[in-house]
């Protein structure tokens, strides 16, 4: 950080309110809005070395500025330095290999980062014309999502879900398929999640390697962490901090980059948590009133540009398994391909518990994706959304008193949903089971072959955790043998 | 949260169902106690006809009749399968139609000549999803068959036996034992050799019940016949034969009735508790609405003052 530039110009704290608090300058020399200040001190031996973001003028040389660290021990009448510039973080490649937080101090213990360049975390989104229009699809070999929800390269994706559903489990999958067979960079932000988590991810990166170059994942990677124990202006910014390393990669590189935000749900909340404590009036479900604009600024950002791309993987949190809620809805317009994770589908313990008649992709179109591939995906969903009306007259008069075609329908879509589950790389230790990477061609000719009723004389337990359809044969044969 | 308004919508189409459900319910309990009376006065006709042939038998006389002698090779057989002509009973149909595929299969493949007759629209239309056509269907037998219209089917068999246009004839169908009991059975009820000695060939386990330890005994009969034992067995053997076919129409009635009427009860239960727990659901949603509304007005309240 570039400490106490030019001006040396110093306010006292007037007010300490929760999160956020309140220094007043000389009427004439008011720090702009987004500038960080800094509060470096030390009183009867608690130390405090805090950084702020000024939000608001109030008024009679008052500024209402949000801590992103921790306010305890603040005092009032304490010394606050205007730095002048928004808060700023390191970019470039000696940021790879390394974990940060929100003010851009690295956290791994590994000394200080040398970066060449620091950039501002706020910036303008991508001007119009700079924008990439290209649609080409990012296979992930998982089935259900190549499948239905197909990902963009360059596009958003988000994973919807309710607690304990496995967000994070796909998010990790994710960067376990893609980042190891990737060739550019990647960002990891984590926002409000569990520290724990973050730590095995870094630690689990130090030892996968990309593809055959022997080189870790972590030294493509950079990650940026503002967890779950942190003050809620640290975790509305720390996505901003990590977007803006990732923005580098793609404005000064020109490399792919890859951006994964776990959870994006927490920068809304934390939002909605010192929404109230600058004076804004809660709007619906007690969210900021500045939601959309808040989510927007942030989406915006991350965008493809004709200089490079940005693919960017968000989990988001559901509260109480409500997609209604205004937090995942406003999320939600932003994105390419949302996947919806669903807990009835969890429940049956079938993993990942995506819901395929509620995940959707922009791409999902004989457009982008090719005739075939579209006609397939459609009919699986036609199968599953019949057997999921007929859902109601089973559980009264029982399968025996549906139609013969109905009879058929249900028991397809009983083998579709069983065998949109899949084996995952990183839940080997669970399963019992190595991951499985299915190609696409794969993938769309074994539904279209269980669609056509090729396999009905499987029994459904054979289409669990597995990878292309021949598996699922083999499955049962070695289970006869037992 | 759950849109309410879709939640009650749902709740009340199913309590619509339920309504059905339980009507249909109330209705198979009538007939099912009808054909039950028809039934259990069907049984005593037809276990004194039993002893009847089997003391004609027992009086020491060499039977001859074209329907008790097995052929050595059976080149022609039918089967007859009794199906329900309405749904909405459960299993009762896909049971049938499970055993008498398998039959079907086992008959196609050792017998050249094979006759599929099937009663019911049920049967009729689970053979046409599977692409089968029946060579002759029937959907006039409804939960009182009457002798009338049995005996014109049973007729036919007759003379095509005895033509040697037919060896063998399997009739898949519900075998009403008690209330509690119905199962599916296969019968083989022509040749007749059931009636004789018991050891009938290839039968299912419904018709070894006939037999008692008397007819293999052989002992000379108490009775004197006139005009003749062998005139009276021309006449018992074929309605013998008549009645079995009879009784099986009339076991498949009950059977079916009581069949639905559980099933219906079943679906009522059921209808019962999905209702249950939407109103529950239902009422969730909507109190949470109201919660986050109310909280809504009062921290706007709250964030003003």
């Amino acid at each position: 950080m570039s400490t106490a530039t030019a001006s040396h110009n110093i306010g006292h704290i007037t007010q300490v309110i929760g999160s956020t608090f309140d220094v007043e300058y000389a009427e004439d020399r008011l720090p702009a809005i987004y500038n960080a200040v800094k509060i470096v001190s030390e009183h009867k031996g608690v130390k405090i070395n805090l950084t702020g973001e000024v939000q608001q003028h109030l008024g009679g040389g008052r500024v209402r500025c949000v801590a992103l660290g921790s306010t305890d021990g603040l005092l009032r009448g304490q010394e606050c330095l205007d730095t002048g510039e928004p808060v700023k973080v390191p970019v470039g490649k000696n940021t790879l290999g390394r974990v940060f937080n929100i003010t851009g101090e690295p956290v791994d213990g590994r000394g200080p980062v040398e970066a060449e360049e620091y950039w501002p975390i706020h910036r303008e989104p991508p001007a119009l014309r700079d924008l990439s229009t290209k649609t080409e699809l990012f296979e992930t070999g998982i089935k259900v999502i190549d499948l239905l929800t197909p990902f963009v390269r360059g596009g958003k994706a988000g994973l919807f879900g309710g607690a304990g559903l496995g967000k994070t489990v796909i998010l990790t999958e994710l960067i376990a398929r893609i980042a190891t067979a990737h060739g550019g960079y990647s960002v990891f932000a984590g926002v409000g999640e569990r520290t724990r988590e973050g730590t095995s991810l870094w630690l689990e990166m130090q030892e996968a390697k990309i593809g055959d170059t022997g080189r870790s994942v972590i030294d493509q990677t950079c990650m940026v962490f503002g967890q779950m124990n942190e003050p809620p202006g640290a975790r509305l910014r720390v996505a901003l901090s990590a977007l803006t390393m990732a923005e580098y990669f793609r404005d000064k590189t020109g490399a792919d980059t890859l951006l994964f935000i776990d959870n994006i749900f927490r920068f809304s909340q934390a939002g909605s948590e010192v929404s109230a404590l600058l004076g804004r009036m809660p709007s619906a479900v007690g969210y900021q009133p500045t939601l959309a604009t808040e989510m927007g600024a942030l989406q915006e950002r991350i965008a493809s540009t004709t200089r490079g791309a940005v693919t960017s993987i968000q989990a988001v949190y559901v509260p109480a398994d409500d997609p209604t809620d205004p937090a995942p809805a406003t999320a939600f317009g932003q994105l390419d391909a949302f996947v919806y994770l669903e807990r009835s589908i969890s429940e049956k313990g079938i993993y990942p518990a995506v819901d395929p008649l509620a995940s959707n992709s922009r791409i999902l179109d004989p457009q982008y994706v090719g005739e075939r591939h579209f006609k397939c995906a459609r009919r699986v969903q036609t199968i599953l959304q019949r057997y999921r009306e007929l859902q109601d007259i089973i559980a009264i008069l029982g399968v025996d008193e549906l139609a013969e075609e109905d009879k058929m329908v249900v028991h397809r879509a009983r083998r579709i949903e069983r065998f949109l589950s899949q084996p995952f790389l990183v839940a080997e230790v669970f399963t019992g089971k190595p991951g499985e990477i299915t190609p696409i061609a794969e993938t769309i000719r074994s539904f279209e072959e269980i669609c056509e009723g090729k396999w009905d004389h499987l029994p459904e337990d054979a289409f669990m955790y597995v990878g292309a359809i021949e598996q699922a044969e083999a499955q049962w044969k070695k289970s006869q043998k037992k | 949260m759950a849109n309410p308004r879709i939640l009650d919508k749902r709740r009340r189409s199913i309590r619509n169902i339920r309504k059905i459900t339980r009507t249909m319910e109330l209705i198979a309990t009538a007939r099912f106690k009808k054909a039950m009376d028809r039934a259990s006065a069907a049984t005593a006709f037809t276990n004194r006809m039993t002893t009847l042939v089997k003391d004609l038998l027992a009086s020491g006389l060499e039977v001859q009749h074209p329907l008790l002698e097995t052929r050595s090779d059976t080149r022609h057989a039918t089967m007859l399968v009794l199906t329900a002509n309405r749904g909405l009973c459960g299993g009762f149909n896909g049971n049938l139609q499970r055993a008498g595929f398998h039959r079907w299969h086992e008959l196609t493949s050792a017998i050249p000549n094979c006759r599929l007759e099937v009663v019911g629209k049920r049967g009729i239309a689970a053979l046409k999803f599977r692409g089968i056509t029946p060579h002759e269907s029937y959907t006039h037998f409804e939960d009182k068959p009457t002798f009338e219209e049995v005996d014109v089917i049973a007729s036919r068999y007759l003379e095509e036996y005895i033509a040697g246009k037919l060896d063998r004839l399997d009739v898949v169908y519900t075998k009403f034992e008690s209330i509690a009991r119905q199962h599916v059975v296969i019968e083989t009820l022509l040749p007749l050799g059931g009636i004789g000695s018991g050891t009938s060939p290839g039968t299912a386990r419904g018709a070894e019940a006939s037999s008692t330890p008397a007819a293999s005994g052989g002992r000379t009969s108490l009775y004197e016949f006139l005009p003749s034992p062998e005139s009276i067995l021309e006449e018992v053997v074929p309605a013998s034969f008549k009645i079995k076919l009879f009784k099986c129409f009339l076991d498949s009635a009950v059977s079916e009735q009581i069949a639905r009427m559980v099933a219906m009860k079943a679906a009522t239960e059921n209808a019962g508790d999905l209702i249950h727990r939407l109103s529950m659901q239902y009422n969730r949603a909507r109190q949470s609405r109201i919660t986050s509304e109310l909280m809504d007005v009062i921290g706007g309240v709250e964030a003003l003052s």
